[in-house]
């Protein structure tokens, strides 16, 4: 038993956490490299794949040192979420508004690339000052993390249409998610139930806000807004 | 002496087997349309039967069009001489050169290329030029930063002392720095070589073809010198690729059986990059050209992600 948890511990040690954390990120850059709205649903629906898949590692490690199933059930819990039933929501919504028009992002995308490039600088500046992070691998991890909430924020204000900026919103929500499992390697599990509970409310309550926008002025985007109608 | 034959196997092997991989790869493209697809020795008939025949050459043109097919093919050879097949045996060949060489070698090749192609006044040739000079002013600066990528953590410009360094490693491939950079030089290769995102290599349509339009005015033994040195060029791509990213040579002894069996290695995994390439080739469309700047900007986003990525882990820590 020992022996077996002293391989799984290297096996699936920070070596495969730090590759999964750069693949987290790289899969931020393609959702901002993407130009189709069902491109970014399936963007999206990789990156919570990835996080599910560093939540698996995490859980089996946690199962095998400390015992705890906790980090297992959000993994299946992310996968039932973030994988399947929001980007099918997602989808739904988009299938039902009328007005499709898809090119929606205000720079083109080399520009918008390179601006997140920059943001993943920043992030490396920022994180660099702050104490207690100086381990390698853990100062890759949570540069990575927050790089993700960057480029989240900016997707978010880089998109006119209301699906695009609900998927910034989750991109945010979900480097929030990643870059708190790689510092506390596994939260209490009541906050992690909170969390999906919020998100499921919001797309909920997105979808529905999207609805009443493309009736209202049968366009989703939301530069329309600045307009008055009665 | 010892030199001599390494530089013989050296250029046997990148010679014998470059059209072997456009054959892989038209198969598998073909079986993915439920064709059968040309034999895949179908590039060494060509090339046999283009040899015999005498070229055209227009009477307008100058020594330039008839210089560049050997001046390409030369270019090719000298890069295909820079990058070793197999590391640790044939890394004793040491030509003075590195990557900044390969680089310039593959960008004289192109210039002569791109000035035979002006040079026979034909529309299509100037056409495909200037396509070319775009695209390859946009992959080439991917392509110097993913290589100083990966010269930086080998502290070192030398390819054969970089793929030394590299075999000290568990596992380069999910190593955070070199799959960045192994993407970035995945969608180079895919560039340089013509391959369908950028340029589809199978149609004569005025519209798409950039590596096509260039030599379109060849013919003959011309022809067979071109589309060799095309071949070979993408072999010494894809040799870079995988001798860096999936390096073999530390699990093999020495010996003239272990450069057999390295040689043997090489040529499975530059057969199922073939494989990747061609999948990749199949489940993509050609993008328009104005598109292509996204794909190069992607690349270079990638192998400076990689760089930033060595900086973030400290610096030292491969």
């Amino acid at each position: 038993m020992s022996d077996f948890a002293a391989v799984s511990d290297l096996a699936v040690g920070s070596k495969i956490l730090e590759t999964l954390s750069v693949l987290i990120l790289l899969s931020a850059f393609l959702l901002m490299a993407n130009k189709r709205i069902n491109s970014y649903i399936k963007s999206f629906r990789l990156q919570s794949f990835l996080i599910a898949l560093t939540a698996g590692i995490m859980g089996i490690r946690s199962l095998f040192n400390e015992g705890r199933w906790d980090i297992l059930i959000v993994c299946v819990l992310i996968i039932a979420l973030k994988v399947i039933l929001i980007p099918a929501r997602l989808s739904k919504t988009y299938a039902n508004v009328r007005y499709k028009v898809e090119k929606d992002f205000i720079w083109n995308i080399p520009i918008l690339i390179l601006v997140c490039c920059g943001l993943v600088v920043f992030s490396y500046f920022t994180l660099a000052g702050v104490e207690g992070i100086s381990g390698e691998s853990s100062n890759l991890q949570l540069v990575n993390s927050v790089s993700v909430i960057w480029i989240g924020l900016f997707f978010m204000i880089s998109r006119k249409k209301a699906i695009g900026q609900i998927i910034g919103f989750l991109v945010i929500e979900n480097g929030l998610y990643i870059t708190a499992m790689l510092v506390t390697h596994g939260m209490p599990f009541i906050v992690d139930l909170g969390i999906f509970i919020d998100l499921l409310t919001f797309v909920m309550i997105m979808g529905l806000i999207t609805f009443r926008l493309n009736d209202q002025f049968d366009s989703i985007d939301t530069d329309q807004l600045k307009n008055l109608k009665g | 002496m010892d030199t001599i034959i390494y530089i013989i196997i050296q250029l046997g092997v990148v010679l014998l087997i470059a059209p072997l991989i456009n054959g892989v790869i038209k198969k598998v493209k073909a079986l993915s349309q439920k064709r059968k697809g040309a034999p895949l020795l179908q590039m060494y008939f060509d090339l046999y039967k283009l040899m015999k025949k005498s070229s055209v050459v227009s009477d307008v043109s100058s020594w330039i069009y008839k210089a560049t097919p050997y001046i390409v093919f030369g270019t090719a050879i000298a890069a295909a001489l820079l990058v070793p097949v197999s590391t640790t045996i044939l890394s004793s060949i040491s030509i003075p050169g590195d990557f900044i060489m390969l680089v310039s070698i593959f960008a004289l090749g192109r210039f002569f290329m791109m000035a035979a192609a002006l040079d026979t006044a034909s529309t299509f040739g100037g056409m495909g030029s200037s396509r070319e000079a775009m695209i390859s002013s946009l992959i080439e600066p991917s392509m110097m930063v993913s290589l100083f990528a990966i010269g930086i953590i080998a502290q070192t410009t030398s390819l054969p002392l970089i793929m030394l360094k590299v075999q000290t490693m568990a596992f380069p491939l999910v190593h955070p720095v070199y799959m960045m950079v192994g993407l970035a030089l995945l969608i180079i290769i895919i560039a340089e070589t013509a391959r369908i995102p950028v340029d589809d290599p199978s149609t004569h349509l005025e519209l798409t073809m950039v590596h096509e339009a260039m030599i379109l005015e060849y013919s003959g033994r011309h022809l067979a010198l071109m589309e060799y040195a095309a071949s070979v060029k993408q072999l010494v791509l894809i040799t870079l690729f995988v001798n860096i990213l999936m390096p073999h040579d530390q699990w093999i002894g020495a010996g003239i059986a272990a450069i057999g069996l390295s040689l043997l290695i090489y040529l499975f995994k530059v057969i199922f990059m073939a494989l990747v390439i061609a999948v990749f080739e199949v489940n993509t469309v050609k993008f328009k050209l104005f598109s292509i700047p996204n794909l190069a900007a992607l690349a270079f986003i990638l192998a400076f992600l990689g760089i930033l990525q060595f900086f973030i882990l400290g610096g030292n820590h491969v």
